[in-house]
């Protein structure tokens, strides 16, 4: 074997790597799409109330995800890298552009997935709660919507500590008071 | 780990999950879009190069002119052609990606590069003035040379003033002043932010 046909071999191994490991981040990226794609939705909505700039904003933090995939190297779990990099994103998004708080009736109700219960009055009632608590939660500054979006989609203290970068002690005293808060916003209603 | 289980938060929660799911043409969407950017990526990347080339052939060209001008602009293209390509290689660099760090981090980082960009800028402009300046007080000592080019090719020297002096100026600092005020509301939003943060 002459030296030309040995760099074309070794040219023609590295391409097989870097193919390979892109088809395994590919798989990774739609396992994660799939798993977190309906969280990264629900995120957007705090952070966006145009429904136009909010599905941008979802591809790009999906856009942002696929570009840290390659450098993850599993510091820290799946779900804390995907939420950080969605918060992140996020804020970036609420500093270039300051969300437009819309009132109540602006929010684009097609926007929600029609709820599949027998009663029409029952399903307006929920859709409207869901709708107050939504805006309830936009009204909230940045960093405290972070916090209860967090809780809300079911993260531990420890996880939130972990996204946010500040202590469990600091997450149980934050959360108490935007929970109050957000309880005030919405006037005991639900 | 600690789990809050009382019916109201519940009842949040419930509503919440509810709120939306990802539009169904999702994920084809997302492909598409890093497709798009891979293909701007290397379009750029060959344009880059293209244009590049085009502007050494064009300093090579000027270079050969007859004029007193001719090394001096093709000396400027060769310079701002490398100043260019050491721009985009900075650029293109793998860096550390902020966005996989946690918040506080993320948003310290961000303050401080908001921070440095802005000082760069203020720095450009006083670049810029000190580059003026200087033109001038050298024109002044050699006038005796350039002006005699000047009666020689005034045309040419009428076309490096209105390019120089009417458009590149303006242009630039209006540029700058644009991107400073932009960069004044990003910083504003950020302390807003890591106030938010430290309280």
């Amino acid at each position: 074997m002459n030296y030309a046909d040995s760099v074309t071999d070794r040219f023609a191994g590295q391409v097989k790597i870097v193919s390979e490991h892109r088809q395994v981040l590919e798989t990774q990226f739609a396992r994660i799409l799939s798993e977190y794609g309906a969280a990264i939705s629900r995120l957007a909505f705090s952070y966006e109330a145009v429904a136009s700039v909010r599905e941008e904003l979802v591809q790009e933090i999906a856009l942002a995800i696929w570009q840290a995939l390659a450098h993850f190297r599993g510091d820290c779990s799946e779900r804390t890298f995907v939420y950080r990099i969605a918060h992140n994103r996020g804020l970036t998004h609420v500093g270039r552009r300051r969300p437009l708080h819309q009132p109540l009736e602006e929010l684009e109700e097609s926007e929600q997935p029609v709820d599949p219960r027998p009663h029409l009055e029952e399903q307006v009632a929920r859709t409207d709660q869901r709708a107050q608590l939504m805006s309830a939660i936009q009204c909230l500054p940045v960093t405290h919507r972070q916090m209860i979006v967090l809780a809300l989609e079911g993260l531990s203290h420890t996880e939130i500590a972990e996204v946010m970068g500040i202590t469990e002690n600091n997450v149980a005293v934050r959360l108490t008071r935007i929970r109050k808060a957000l309880k005030d916003a919405l006037g005991g209603r639900t | 780990m600690t789990k809050t289980n009382d019916r109201e938060f519940d009842t949040w929660r419930e509503q919440w999950s509810s709120v939306a799911d990802p539009p169904g043409e999702f994920q084809r969407k997302v492909q598409q879009r890093i497709k798009r950017q891979e293909r701007r990526f290397v379009l750029g990347n060959i344009l880059t190069a293209i244009l590049f080339l085009g502007m050494l052939i064009f300093a090579w060209f000027m270079r050969h002119q007859s004029t007193w001008m001719g090394p001096g602009w093709a000396t400027g293209i060769w310079v701002l052609v490398l100043v260019a390509a050491g721009c985009r290689v900075w650029v293109l660099r793998q860096t550390w990606r902020p966005q996989t760090q946690s918040t506080r981090s993320f948003v310290e980082l961000w303050h401080k590069r908001v921070t440095a960009r802005l000082r760069l800028l203020q720095i450009s402009i006083y670049l810029s003035l000190g580059w003026i300046i200087s033109c001038a007080v050298l024109t002044a000592a050699n006038w005796r040379t350039i002006g005699q080019d000047v009666k020689v090719h005034p045309t040419e020297w009428v076309v490096v003033l209105v390019l120089c002096v009417l458009m590149q100026y303006p242009l630039l600092w209006y540029g700058v002043g644009w991107l400073r005020h932009r960069k004044l509301a990003e910083l504003n939003e950020v302390e807003k932010i890591l106030g938010e943060m430290q309280d």
